[in-house]
């Protein structure tokens, strides 16, 4: 199947959907499950096409050495998968929400955004699919968001293009220095050689970095986040923690590694200096939150350090760990603000007093939360300690320090994760609780749930499959 | 050996709890939930069941220890997941089982008619479940992983009837202690990765054993110390466990007898040859666990509420443990904790029967007394554990203690001084106990009318006294099934010697009458002042109350305040970080620049504002500077 096909497809899904009105949810619903069974096929032809095999797609050339190159190996597939997956996921979500064709549109312009930059192999088309993403995020915040949305649209749209801008010279830095060198215009990432650059190369790594570093987002470039998370419609929240915050770490893995080999390393400390700080800054900041949304926002934060730590330390069990946290992460993240989405649909409200006592008129959604709360904090045979685990041993041998700080992160997400459980599920309602406008979750959002916590629960008891899976696009990037 | 030849029983131990779990979760509680509890009684008679058959087998020679599947792998990382029934685990999956399953049969009694009576039975057959899972764990990932399941179950279960902000708070302490332990043991865990490649027990007592020296061992064994400390209440973290009985009573009984508080030694036990193999290590738990001991049973003996008294009994008891483990006697301190099981299950479900008939969560002695003539049954089955628990002849608590008593006092020194003032303060505290409950009502005391409790209710405690009563027969068992159970595991493990560090040493001791006679002695002078001050004096325990003492007392001698100043320092810290650091000052600055653009552009706009003179000098301006540079 072409890979061409899986960015294609929820980009026609999108105009589709633009073009259907009043029906363009069924059309968003169809095309987010062609999308997925599209995705599940070319990730299961990948996986049994052979182990290291990356699929290949080259197209035309333009000018300047632009070329349509494509590839996916079992790491960029899998972030397809979840994309796709989260992307059903938020369409089911949304079912009954009254909002126009365009909400559905973006979505899945995002979904087809998303997946181009997962999939791009030429520096030129990753970035453009990169800046794509922002668009439909854009609308999603500002026309579709809560509250103060405005501001927080604009913030988010300029701080991550911001980033991007340092991102864009360094690629052209990279690209004029190869032409210099070798005399040929090319994008290509695996002909590009840093070398080229000389003296430069350390300012054009750091210019990767850093916009890499503000889509993570690493602490201290992450305060666009809590806004954009607080003010984001449910299932734009989903998707902005699931899969926009993974195309930075993706980044790191796909581009700025294999580009700067040794300067990737010479970085570890400050670069996982900052990821242990951000697990603990983004723990603590979750524990001086009063609003819902905010504490998982700054949880997100928390959880992307650990996912860096791993990867940055670059060992076997690090890069496997750190790369599974980045699904794992899309799936519980993903989970609690669907749940905080369906809290303030039916009662406008996300502050942690606002509730109480949902535990015995909600007790599905008590449940399902209690559920994401503990595979996010880390609790074993759930997902997200496999990943903790294996990336936090990674970081412990290439730089003990880091993998103590990032012990401390695990030891705090409990002290915010579970007493905001209790604040809300536990706890009598306080006199202006809107408890009451609380129904117990229907069958449609219990069905999403439980696919989203099978999957928890798989990866945790048995995440062998998934490693394996990973192994071979990770290899490379072994030290 | 092969999957295949794992026996039954062991996949029974699983299988059983977690269908009976899936099926009252997905059936029974849609269905019928007040029959949740059936299936899971059923359960808990299959897990006994095959518990003893493995301690059959055990016995017979037949230990085992294999790996199942890989769990993960990444390169040179790799954690097999399996199973492994020796000596020391199927002794204590035994008790486990047992008194697990007679509370289990308690709490269908008890909790009958609760609003959360079938959500109450799936969480604690949970925390069976997890509580089997550790002691047949063969590696630190599993076991860890089991590890977790126990906090979060008793952390559910302690904050059960979650409308009372004492459980929600309660709950919440004894998880979050829990996690600071836990960071121990997942840093041990990570560092035994690190250092040794490989998280297998037997694998790692033969490396340990092999002479070869690990720089990070010293680090792993304090890890794996501190880890037990928070698990097992030890000083400085025992303090999340007296309040933890927030919950049912059903659940105190399985924590402090059978699931959750025992593990934290069982981790010791499990680790002792990693442990033992740093010098100093063995001290250090010596010390924690006689300090603790010593420091819980003067605390027990000044509170007034039932199942707090019994709260730092456990404390108390646990500490025996460590200290006997700390002395390296192993066998002591798995026998101990064996019999302790039983007498402390005995007790606490009295003390649930008490509370049950005042129709309270909870009594105090204020509420009780003089219950020996209404409540007989839950009397002698008090009076029994009692007996055991004070360590008096022929009880099992005589036996077990006597073990820990014997190589405190061979150690000579402070930890033999403990081991004796410990005896004396736990005969103290429990007969004072006793009296102030069954015998004579004060009159500062409520002397309730009260029904002695339902069959139900009754048998299974009277069971658990019987067991407490009787448990010295275990002890030469318990020794030969240990020393079989460790010589029957196959490929090369290293001799009994090795693994649990007992050079020569019989695996417990033999009597010696001269400790023997000291202990009794010393529980006797204890049960004399509890006399002395309850009955001879029966108003004493209200008199010396108020003022400073109490406070005190109350205050567990200052270390409860240190630790909720720590924990108000950790909470203000993250409001700082979270409102002033992150929001005002990071934000501010960010959002500032949005302010800093405005503000240059409006700067910039009032220079051109369409006025011709402004124009003229902007001209004459870049003339001049045009000339010069010409003329230059």
């Amino acid at each position: 199947m072409p890979l061409t096909t899986l960015w294609v497809l929820p980009l026609v899904g999108a105009a589709s959907c633009a073009l259907s009105g009043s029906r363009a949810k069924y059309a968003a619903l169809a095309f987010s499950a062609a999308f997925l069974g599209a995705a599940g096929m070319a990730g299961w032809l990948q996986h049994a096409s052979g182990a290291s095999s990356a699929v290949a797609e080259l197209g035309p050339s333009w000018a300047y050495g632009i070329s349509y190159r494509l590839s996916a190996d079992s790491l960029s597939m899998a972030l397809i998968a979840l994309t796709a997956f989260l992307n059903l996921v938020c369409v089911a979500a949304s079912w009954e929400l009254d909002v126009p064709a365009g909400y559905w549109a973006c979505f899945l312009a995002l979904a087809s955004a998303l997946t181009g930059v997962f999939l791009a192999r030429d520096l030129f088309l990753f970035y453009v699919f990169w800046e794509a993403t922002l668009i439909p995020m854009f609308f999603i915040i500002g026309l579709w968001g809560s509250g103060n949305r405005l501001h927080a649209a604009l913030k988010f749209f300029l701080f991550t293009f911001a980033g991007s801008v340092f991102m864009l010279l360094a690629l052209l830095a990279l690209v004029c220095a190869h032409h210099r060198a070798v005399g040929v215009w090319t994008w290509d990432l695996a002909a590009l050689d840093a070398g080229a650059l000389g003296g430069a190369a350390p300012l054009a790594f750091w210019g990767l970095v850093l916009g890499f570093a503000v889509k993570i987002p690493m602490v201290p470039l992450h305060t666009w986040l809590p806004d954009a998370h607080t003010e984001a419609p449910a299932a734009g929240s989903v998707m902005l923690a699931g899969v926009m915050l993974k195309m930075g770490v993706y980044g790191l893995l796909r581009v700025a590694f294999p580009l700067f080999p040794v300067l990737s390393w010479e970085a570890l400390p400050i670069l996982g200096g900052l990821a242990a700080f951000s697990t603990i800054y983004g723990a603590l900041c979750a524990m001086a939150q009063t609003d819902l949304k905010r504490m998982i926002a700054y949880s997100s934060i928390a959880h992307l350090g650990f996912c860096l730590l791993g990867v940055l330390s670059r060992t076997s069990q690090g890069l496997a760990g750190g790369a599974l946290q980045l699904v794992n992460h899309g799936l519980t993240t993903g989970a609690l603000f669907l749940m905080v989405g369906f809290l303030y649909e039916r009662s406008h409200k996300r502050g942690l007093s606002d509730f109480g006592d949902l535990a015995s008129r909600a007790p599905h959604l008590a449940f399902f939360f209690g559920f994401s709360t503990l595979a996010s904090i880390g609790l074993p045979g759930l997902n997200g300690f496999v990943g903790e685990f294996m990336a936090l041993s990674g970081a412990l041998s290439a730089l003990p320090v880091l993998a103590f700080a990032g012990l401390l992160g695990v030891t705090l997400a409990a002290a915010y994760a579970l007493p905001a459980f209790q604040a809300v599920f536990w706890a009598p309602a306080g006199p202006g609780s809107v408890s009451g406008k609380i129904t117990d979750l229907v069958a449609r959002e219990r069905a999403v749930l439980w696919a989203l916590c099978a999957l928890m629960l798989w990866i945790g008891a048995a995440p062998m499959p998934w490693l394996a899976w990973f192994e071979p696009s990770l290899r490379g990037l072994v030290r | 050996m092969t999957a295949a030849q794992v026996p039954l029983a062991a996949w029974l131990l699983f299988a059983a709890p977690a269908s009976a779990i899936l099926f009252g979760f997905f059936v029974m509680r849609r269905v019928k939930p007040e029959w949740t509890h059936l299936p899971i009684l059923l359960s808990c008679a299959v897990v006994t069941g095959a518990s003893f058959w493995l301690a059959a087998d055990v016995y017979a020679g037949h230990s085992f220890d294999l790996n199942l599947f890989r769990w993960a792998e990444a390169g040179a990382f790799g954690v097999d997941f399996g199973l492994r029934v020796d000596g020391p685990g199927a002794a204590v999956l035994a008790m486990v089982s047992l008194v697990g399953s007679l509370i289990h049969l308690y709490a269908a009694g008890y909790m009958k008619g609760d609003a959360g009576f079938s959500r109450f039975f799936l969480v604690f057959h949970l925390f069976l479940l997890a509580m089997i899972g550790l002691l047949t764990a063969n590696n630190f990932v599993q076991l860890y992983l089991f590890w977790e399941l126990v906090g979060v179950a008793s952390y559910l279960l302690v904050g059960f009837w979650f409308h009372k902000e004492s459980a929600r708070k309660a709950a919440l302490k004894a998880f979050l202690t829990n996690r600071v332990g836990d960071f121990g043991l997942l840093f041990a865990v990570l560092l035994i990765v690190l250092q040794f490649k490989v998280t297998h027990f037997h694998l790692l007592y033969l490396k340990a054993g092999s002479g070869a020296s690990f720089e990070l061992l010293p680090l792993i064994g304090v890890c794996l110390i501190w880890a037990a400390c928070a698990k097992s209440a030890q000083l400085p973290l025992y303090f999340w466990l007296p309040d933890a009985m927030e919950g049912p009573t059903p659940t105190s009984a399985l924590m402090h007898a059978a699931t959750m508080v025992t593990a934290g030694v069982f981790l010791l036990v499990r680790s002792w040859p990693l442990i033992a193999a740093v010098e100093g290590l063995p001290h250090l738990v010596a010390w924690i666990g006689a300090a603790t001991a010593l420091f819980a049973a003067v605390v027990a003996g000044s509170k007034k509420d039932l199942k707090r008294i019994l709260a730092y009994s456990t404390v108390s008891h646990l500490g025996l443990m460590m200290l006997a483990l700390g002395l390296g006697r192993v066998g002591a301190a798995l026998f101990h904790l064996i019999v302790h099981g039983f007498f402390k299950a005995a007790l606490f479900l009295c003390a649930g029967n008490i509370a049950h008939a005042l129709h309270q969560p909870t009594a105090s002695v204020d509420d009780v007394g003089g219950l020996r003539a209404s409540m007989r049954l839950t009397f002698a089955a008090f009076l029994l554990a009692a007996l055991s628990l004070a360590g008096v002849f022929p009880f099992g608590g005589f036996f077990s203690k006597d073990a820990i008593l014997d190589a405190a006092w061979h150690h000579g020194g402070a930890l033999a001084a403990a081991g004796m003032l410990v005896a004396a303060g736990s005969a103290f505290y429990i007969f004072r106990m006793l009296f102030l409950v069954f015998l004579g009502a004060r009159p500062e005391q409520r002397a309730p009318r009260v029904h002695e409790a339902e069959p139900v209710l009754a048998v299974p405690v009277l069971f658990l006294a019987l067991g407490a009563a009787l448990a010295g027969l275990l002890k030469a068992p318990i020794e030969r099934f240990v020393v079989v159970g460790m010589r029957g595991l196959p490929s090369g493990l290293p001799e009994l010697s090795v693994v649990l560090n007992l050079p020569g040493e019989p695996f417990l001791p033999r009597l010696d009458w001269l400790v023997a006679g000291l202990g009794l002695l010393m529980a006797a002078l204890g049960a004399l002042a509890a006399w002395r001050l309850t009955m001879s004096d029966p108003g004493f325990d209200w008199r010396w109350r108020g003022g400073f003492v109490e406070a005190a007392f109350e205050s567990d001698f200052g270390w409860k305040t240190v630790v909720d100043l720590c924990a108000s320092a950790v909470s203000r810290t993250a409001v700082y970080v979270g409102n002033s650091l992150d929001r005002r000052r990071l934000d501010g600055l960010v959002e500032g620049t949005a302010g800093c653009a405005r503000a240059a552009g409006a700067a910039i706009a009032r220079s051109a504002q369409g006025r011709v003179n402004d124009y003229l000098w902007w001209m004459a301006v870049g003339a001049a500077l045009l000339l010069a540079r010409a003329l230059r």
